[in-house]
């Protein structure tokens, strides 16, 4: 059959990210079978938890990315969630005793750099607000929770957090508004 | 960019100071009408400049063509910051929870002109008739249970036709747009993600694209027909989710299927790995589907069959060809969003044996599944699975109708036919184009998807491949050639590397 082209020639470039996953996601599988076979096979702690939790977030941060919203305010937020459950993972599976101090530090500091990220852009920004509203949220839910539990310990680390999500919010909605309450209706709509 | 304000710049020193003065009072009050930034305002004014020489360039006088160009034709769209939305239908929920990086549910309707298409003069198009569609200016937004469309004040930009057709539109970032406006040679093309419209939906906006196009080269209509006027206010109806007004049948059905034999060859990485159209003559088409006693579509699926059993080696199982249904011949209404239904048509590949029978059988299952009925019990086991859903979390809901729509759902047939049928123009506009097309998007699993649309006398029937095996084309190709139909091959090459 002879097809008279009517589209243009086939460029030599390959598809870079199809290129790459093609390639990369055989390795990855490999990584995700071997490391718990490993872990159970020479005991102690289950370390390929992390290891696994640690190959999906390159994944879905490098290779597979979001594939609606991917914008500065998202990807921050998401590495501050993946670093801060690998810290609270290592603590609780590897060395005790020290994640409930310094998870509270990093969402904060998560906090302010999202918060900031989302000001030096705000016009544009201001249409990607869900994912810093529901971290905000659960800074001022997760500090609550925290201190009822752990009030006889250092809580400062979860007064800082909470109270500074608190104030980024206020500071969120005041900036924008009517835009805050529109964002929010569009948000959680279930139409 | 340089080059082209040189051009303008040279173009304006080629002037009288009284065209230059007009020039510049043209421009006096272009900032009011782009409440946008100063990076996005500076495009369009130079979409406007490049305009103004490419009219003039082609023989408009000045006057004419900053008539033609005039601001007036922006209706304040632009000048206004966005505040509006739009959920998705009850169709379209599915395709942005089910896409893939490569992958996404899209279709293509493509407009030949009788001469090259002038860039410069289809932005401008594209700038002006946008307004009139406010769905399709907006940009693919997560909300905490659905997806959603936010309106998105920005220059859509056509772009020149320099890749393969239908590949995933990147609708990841701020403000990027869910459709495409693609020219190539003499070929004006959409692609859409299903996410904005349907066929019929995608068909209108490109009507409404092309005859703003060929307004600005001078071509008007003396009676517009069914095309939308770019300077009427959109209105609700036009862009509603229609499927919640469909009165509910007792019971809901018409969504899990059985398997269906899928075609032989393996599938491409790049899908659509090739675009094949079969020009053919509108009435030698009608008169073979005459001769057998059954529609266009009919016809076009019976051949469809012996075609697939041409493609595959399989000698036991049933063919399933999907059929889009457009919802609006039975529910009429307004709306450019999605409103189309599917049924599919099913024959042993056994029984695939004599034309006359098979056209009979293709007639009366259509005739029972393509019915309203049967559509009014789809209708509404969509509408109940969406409320149904509608309170679970979108980060729940993801992963589970991603394998149940990715994995499961084109099992359940083997190929898919959408006839968009007869498209019309008004007759002024109907003179400059020469033919369209319409093709459908990526598959997971079938082999290639068919389908056909008619401009005048011509019918163009078009094959989106997933595979290099040709041995479906091939057949369909004798088919309609023994049935005295000529048919033109044109398409791609084969684009998987």
């Amino acid at each position: 059959m002879t097809i008279k082209l009517t589209y243009p020639p086939k460029s030599k470039m390959r598809s870079g990210r199809r290129f790459l996953l093609s390639i990369l996601r055989w390795p990855f599988i490999a990584a995700a079978i071997a490391c718990p076979i490993v872990n159970l096979a020479v005991g102690g702690p289950a370390w390929s938890i992390i290891a696994l939790l640690s190959l999906y977030a390159v994944w879905t941060m490098v290779l597979s990315t979001d594939l609606v919203e991917y914008n500065r305010t998202s990807q921050t937020i998401k590495t501050v969630v993946f670093i801060c459950v690998l810290l609270t993972l290592i603590d609780v599976l590897l060395a005790p005793g020290w994640a409930a101090f310094v998870v509270p530090l990093v969402y904060f500091g998560g906090i302010i750099l999202s918060t900031v990220l989302f000001f030096t852009n705000f016009e544009k920004q201001k249409h990607n607000i869900l994912p810093l509203i529901l971290f905000l949220f659960f800074g001022i839910l997760g500090s609550a929770v925290a201190l009822s539990i752990w009030h006889e310990h250092d809580f400062w680390p979860y007064i800082v957090t909470g109270s500074t999500s608190l104030l980024c919010l206020v500071v969120i909605i005041i900036s924008m508004g009517q835009d805050f309450l529109r964002e929010l209706k569009r948000r959680f709509h279930v139409k | 960019m340089e080059k082209i304000n040189i051009a303008f710049y040279e173009f304006l020193e080629s002037l009288s100071d009284g065209e230059r003065e007009v020039i510049q009072h043209f421009f006096s009050e272009f900032d009011i009408n782009f409440a946008v930034s100063k990076a996005e305002r500076r495009r369009f004014r130079q979409d406007f400049e490049r305009a103004i020489v490419a009219l003039c360039e082609r023989g408009v006088p000045l006057s004419e063509a900053l008539e033609r160009l005039s601001l007036k034709n922006l209706g304040g769209f632009y000048a206004r910051p966005s505040i509006m939305w739009f959920p998705l239908d009850d169709a379209a929920k599915i395709y942005p929870i089910s896409m893939e990086h490569d992958r996404q549910q899209m279709f293509r309707l493509s407009v030949y002109l009788k001469e090259d298409v002038v860039p410069e003069i289809l932005q401008m198009a594209l700038t002006f008739a946008i307004k009139r569609f406010p769905a399709f200016a907006t940009t693919l937004k997560k909300g905490f249970f659905w997806h959603y469309l936010d309106a998105v004040k920005k220059r859509f930009a056509v772009e020149e036709e320099c890749t393969a057709p239908l590949g995933a539109i990147k609708v990841s970032m701020s403000g990027s747009g869910s459709f495409r406006l693609l020219y190539y040679g003499n070929r004006i093309s959409a692609e859409f993600f299903h996410v904005l419209t349907d066929g019929t939906g995608g068909m209108v906006f490109l009507k409404v694209v092309v005859a703003e196009y060929l307004r600005l080269l001078g071509v008007v209509p003396s009676d517009r027909g069914d095309l939308w006027d770019i300077d009427e206010t959109p209105t609700l109806d036009e862009f509603e989710n229609t499927f919640p007004k469909v009165e509910r049948a007792k019971s809901g059905s018409g969504f899990v299927d059985r398997r269906a034999l899928q075609m032989n060859g393996r599938l491409s990485r790049r899908r659509p790995c090739r675009i094949i159209h079969f020009r053919m003559n509108s009435a030698q088409l009608r008169e073979a589907a005459k001769r057998h006693g059954g529609t266009v579509t009919a016809y076009l699926l019976t051949e469809m069959f012996f075609a697939c059993s041409a493609a595959t080696d399989e000698l036991s199982g049933e063919i399933n060809i999907q059929v889009p249904v457009n919802m609006r011949k039975f529910y009429p209404s307004k709306t450019v969003r999605n409103f189309s239904m599917y049924c599919g048509v099913r024959i042993p590949i056994d029984k695939v044996i004599s034309k006359d029978e098979i056209v009979k059988e293709v007639t009366e299952q259509l005739k029972v599944k393509a019915d309203e009925p049967a559509m009014q019990e789809m209708i509404t086991a969509a509408v109940r699975l969406v409320s149904s859903l509608r309170y679970i979390p979108l980060v729940i809901k993801q992963p589970i109708a991603k394998f149940v729509y990715g994995f499961l759902s084109e099992k359940s047939y083997t190929t898919t036919l959408s006839n968009l049928g007869v498209v019309t123009m008004p007759e002024e506009l109907s003179r400059h184009i020469e033919r369209m097309d319409f093709c459908l998007g990526p598959m997971a699993v079938n082999r290639l998807a068919c389908a056909a649309v008619t401009f005048g006398d011509t019918t163009m029937f078009s094959i989106s491949k997933m595979t290099a095996d040709p041995s479906f084309e091939e057949k369909m190709l004798s088919l309609l050639e023994s049935e005295g139909i000529e048919a033109e091959v044109e398409g791609s090459e084969y684009y998987d590397h």
